[in-house]
């Protein structure tokens, strides 16, 4: 059970992510009392699972690493991972909250010796690689993780496996009666930074994602291109693991759709971008064909557009494909569509196929919450007539970490308003 | 299709104003999504987003008397997968239309070819592009043709509804979800839809 003290002079994160933390940072360095709660083992959020930030591309682990080091240092920030907003209630300046905590299995004396890895003969499908890849049951979440420490899956806690594990960790680190646990904290006012979820491009089905082994998503290629990755940094294809020699970009893959995601997501064009450069540094022959509709990038990130651009292995077709088809037995896929600067039609065969999928808000769903405003498309709006809870980062807008942690910074500033008008 | 064109707004209002869903193409963000999944694509001089295109470009007699508006045979591909949720064929129904009502007689093979189309995907649930064009001289006359198109196009409809039919040519509808969808949209607009 957790000891944790609050009032209603207290903020509560939800969300540990680049928009969480940095709400959470800033409010407490600005003297308040902070409670973070996360749902992942580990903090950190999306951006933990990329390979190079763009525009500068470099690896997010020294961002994310400052400010865990500030977050080890503030006294005023508590955090909790497995643990996720269970109920609200109350209003502005006076919440009720209870927070549901996890089994992890595996307490704060884990020295991450590996051995129960070791040991563990079950495996899981590896969600950090979006189920590319599979690990062992007992397992540390990735190699940076903070707080850096093993979970042991729940489907092995009452096995034998479990007991396995419990019989060869030296350190009594294994807890195999864990079991959820609940506290209930006041806080005046809430930060909500639960960030996005990927779209689910299997809703596309003339693109054939989840059918066709060599259509795969942007998040996916983030993981791939990752030394720690499934494929430890090379671009493969899924179906035969060979190195493609001609890759295509869909930008917009279910954005900018009435049927879909009816939204820009804003980074999708950067984020493919930033793909070709792995891509093209790895495989100095590989072709890369990017179609897009209008390319997105903003302000000075244009740049980073131009210097690709003049790559003459990539090159970009103003074009909404319109169907894929697989070729059953090499696994290429024919794309369709219609160039729409020439007018022509468009039936080019690839090996691969990265989908520029976009960013889905994770809302508040929690029962009895009280109200909040999102916009059409369900981004959280900050009303002036509801306030108390916040939205910060991609629950409010898709955009990059930056930006992210712009509006997170405003989030706590809302936060801190909220407890000194009271 | 022409890209160097002087910008005349004066047939885009005219096609606004009286085309029947003239104005939906004011959504339309230029994509070619319906241009690069229409099955007849290839036998149309200009696809549907070209047509649009043409419109915004004041291109009145190349659009009316264009083959492509009357060539569409209500597969409603386009319809669904239009990310700006325009009835494409609607519009291009619309034109058809409005074109005979100002006098465009389309080319006799023109519309043999979509009498024959529905023929085909009546008899055989698919079409074969090879037989298709010798096939298309036999029909009868101009009105003729449009009646049969018609009343293939119900028989279409129920076998659609009755998932009987596969509608896309030789290709394989991935999944059914696509399919349901296009029942679903082809219930909820109906004949009224068609009937241009
Ligand atoms: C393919 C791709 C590439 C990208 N590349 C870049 C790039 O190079 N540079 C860049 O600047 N941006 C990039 N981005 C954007 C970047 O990922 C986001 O800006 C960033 O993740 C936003 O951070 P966030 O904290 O708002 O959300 P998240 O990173 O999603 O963090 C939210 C956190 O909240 C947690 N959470 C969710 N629900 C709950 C709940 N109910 N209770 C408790 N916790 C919860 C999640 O587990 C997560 O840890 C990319 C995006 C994509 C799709
Ligand atoms: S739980 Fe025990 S065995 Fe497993 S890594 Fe931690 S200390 Fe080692
Ligand atoms: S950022 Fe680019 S790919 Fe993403 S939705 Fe916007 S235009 Fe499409
Ligand atoms: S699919 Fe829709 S938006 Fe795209 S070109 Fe055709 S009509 Fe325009
Ligand atoms: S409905 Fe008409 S325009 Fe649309 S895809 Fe089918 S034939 Fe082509």
């Amino acid at each position: 059970m957790a000891d944790v003290q609050t009032t209603n002079q207290s903020i509560l994160v939800v969300g540990g992510g680049m928009s969480g933390i940095t709400a959470a940072l800033e409010a407490a360095e600005a003297g308040y009392e902070v409670v973070l709660v996360e749902k992942n083992p580990y903090l950190g959020g999306r951006v933990t699972q990329l390979y190079q930030y763009f525009p500068k591309l470099c690896p997010p682990n020294c961002g994310l690493e400052i400010n865990f080091r500030r977050m080890r240092q503030n006294p005023k920030v508590r955090f909790f991972t497995m643990a996720e907003v269970a109920g609200i209630s109350g209003q502005e300046g006076d919440y009720d909250v209870t927070v549901k905590l996890s089994p992890r299995y595996v307490n704060e004396k884990c020295t991450c010796c590996g051995k129960c890895t070791e040991v563990c003969e079950v495996e899981i499908d590896n969600p950090f690689n979006y189920g590319m890849d599979k690990i062992k049951a007992a397992y540390l979440p990735h190699e940076f993780a903070f707080p850096m420490r093993y979970v042991l899956d729940p489907s092995i806690a009452g096995t034998d496996e479990g007991k396995k594990c419990l019989d060869v960790c030296e350190y009594g680190a294994i807890d195999l009666e864990m079991e959820e646990t609940s506290f209930d904290l006041k806080v005046g006012a809430i930060v909500w930074a639960a960030g996005w979820d990927p779209f689910d491009a299997a809703k596309v089905d003339y693109y054939g994602f989840g059918e066709y082994k060599n259509v795969i998503t942007n998040v996916m290629m983030e993981r791939m291109a990752a030394p720690s990755g499934p494929t430890e940094g090379k671009i493969l294809r899924p179906s035969d693991k060979k190195e493609p020699k001609n890759i295509a970009f869909i930008q917009c893959a279910g954005s900018r759709d009435e049927n879909y995601l009816p939204y820009c997501s804003g980074i999708c064009c950067l984020a493919s971008l930033k793909h070709t450069t792995y891509v093209r540094e790895l495989y100095p022959d590989c072709d890369v064909t990017i179609f897009f509709i209008d390319i997105r990038a903003l302000d000075r990130l244009e740049d980073f557009y131009t210097k690709v651009q003049e790559d003459e292995k990539v090159v970009f077709i103003k074009s909404k494909i319109a169907n894929i088809t697989e070729d059953e037995e090499t696994g290429g896929l024919l794309l369709e569509g219609e160039n729409t600067r020439t007018g022509e039609q468009i039936l080019m065969n690839f090996d691969m196929v990265v989908l520029a999928t976009g960013m889905v808000p994770n809302k508040i769903e929690i029962d009895a919450a009280p109200d909040v405003s999102y916009d059409e498309y369900g981004f959280l709006i900050n009303d002036p007539e509801k306030t108390g809870i916040y939205g910060a980062g991609c629950v409010r807008r898709p955009t990059d970490v930056a930006s992210s942690v712009q509006d997170a910074t405003a989030g706590a500033l809302k936060a801190i308003q909220s407890i000194a008008r009271r | 299709m022409e890209n160097m064109v002087n910008y005349n707004p004066s047939f885009a209002e005219e096609v606004f104003r009286d085309v029947d869903s003239g104005d939906e193409i004011k959504m339309c963000m230029n994509c070619g999504v319906c241009a690069g999944s229409c099955p007849l694509r290839e036998h149309m001089d200009y696809p549907p987003r070209q047509i649009f295109g043409l419109i915004r470009a004041g291109k009145r007699e190349a659009v009316l008397s264009s083959k492509a508006i009357m060539l569409c045979t209500s597969c409603y591909t386009c319809v669904v997968k239009c990310p700006r949720d325009i009835p494409v064929m609607d519009v291009m129904h619309g034109l058809a239309h409005y074109a005979l009502k100002q006098g465009y007689v389309p080319r006799k093979d023109t519309a043999n070819f979509g009498k024959e189309f529905w023929n085909q995907v009546y008899k055989l649930g698919r079409i074969d592009e090879k037989d298709l064009p010798r096939r298309v001289f036999f029909a009868g006359g101009f009105v003729e043709g449009i009646k049969a198109m018609l009343n293939f196009m119900d028989i279409g409809l129920k076998l659609m509804l009755h998932r009987r039919m596969k509608l896309l040519p030789e290709r394989k509808i991935k999944g059914v979800k696509l399919l349901q969808k296009m029942l679903d949209k082809a219930e909820g607009l109906g004949k009224g839809g068609i009937a241009a």
